[in-house]
């Protein structure tokens, strides 16, 4: 089995962990880098080199505690809603799907959309800023219109891996998808 | 029927040549009005003209507007772009609206917009051949 090394959309690295539970259920796990201490002091270090340089001016030294507080608030604001860790597919034939990202202080957000609701799972191509990106979606159906699609939801929105990771990820949902509809 | 083309035509050639003489005259008549002091205009008769202060604010209101209005030209276009979850990046109202094919045998099939699905199962899917697909 060839060791095929993914990446997001701007060059980091990323890692795929496909596990098949069973012939109808499938998972999978993209995660993230994680944050690299050496961005981590260089942030702290600009901020309260800012900090001081700015009380060496005005002698108020609300401006080092606030500096303080600045730094630790946002470093736990980041860790908490912004890094995201790993963000998983599982996927239950005849069932549903389950999307849950999982955030770097630990914290989750799952969210479970059933089989009847899904019309199909698809690799779709769209403007994003100033590129375009592929990305995998599910396109969600109402019941009482079955050939119209209702909405949409992209998947695996924090760490946009590229088409060779899409592209897996999608075979091996249409496996289970195609058996299960 | 005349056919409108944008090729060269003496007319055209007539107008353009009018429009340039008429900017340029406009133009040294602007640098007249901003370079005489007003005392000589007002010793000529002519009284009732802007103040000095527009000759310089009108060109610079003019280049800054142009600036922001390039940006905000961008920024729109960012923000009209539809976001990756709207359903407006599978389908819309013409291709929902589409008339379902009445193939005649032998015929050529009606041009018409092909479903995300089978878009998807043709490039990724399909065996090895599809790869070669352009």
């Amino acid at each position: 089995m060839e060791d095929e090394t993914f990446t997001d959309i701007s060059g980091k690295s990323i890692c795929l962990d496909c596990q098949s539970h069973s012939s109808f259920c499938r998972e999978f796990t993209v995660s993230s880098p994680k944050v690299s201490i050496g961005k981590v002091m260089v942030y702290t270090c600009s901020v309260w080199l800012l900090a001081y340089a700015v009380f060496f001016l005005t002698q108020n030294t609300a401006v080092l505690s606030s500096a303080i507080l600045i730094t630790l608030v946002g470093m736990m604001f980041h860790i908490h809603f912004v890094k995201v860790d790993h963000e998983t597919l599982l996927v239950i034939g005849s069932l549903g799907i389950q999307v849950s990202s999982s955030y770097a202080s630990g914290r989750e957000i799952t969210t479970f959309i059933e089989m009847s609701k899904i019309k199909d799972i698809v690799i779709n191509e769209a403007i994003y800023m100033h590129q375009i990106i592929y990305y995998l979606c599910v396109l969600l159906k109402d019941p009482s219109e079955p050939s119209a699609v209702s909405s949409v939801v992209p998947l695996f929105q924090s760490s946009k891996p590229r088409l060779n990771c899409l592209v897996k990820v999608y075979k091996s949902c249409q496996e289970i998808l195609s058996k299960s509809q | 029927m005349v056919e409108n083309s944008p090729s060269p035509l003496p007319e055209r050639a007539i107008y353009g040549f009018v429009l340039f003489l008429g900017s340029q005259f406009g133009f040294f008549l602007y640098c007249l009005w901003a370079f005489i002091p007003e005392d000589w205009l007002h010793s000529i008769g002519l009284t009732y003209w802007p103040q000095k202060y527009w000759a310089l604010a009108v060109p610079i209101y003019l280049l800054v507007a142009l600036t922001i209005s390039l940006l905000l030209l961008l920024g729109v276009n960012f923000s009209n772009t539809a976001p990756l979850h709207s359903v407006d990046n599978i389908t819309d109202v013409y291709a929902q609206g589409q008339r379902t094919e009445c193939t005649r045998k032998g015929g050529i099939p009606r041009l018409k917009d092909v479903s995300i699905s089978e878009v998807n199962k043709m490039f990724y899917l399909s065996p090895e051949s599809g790869a070669n697909t352009n």
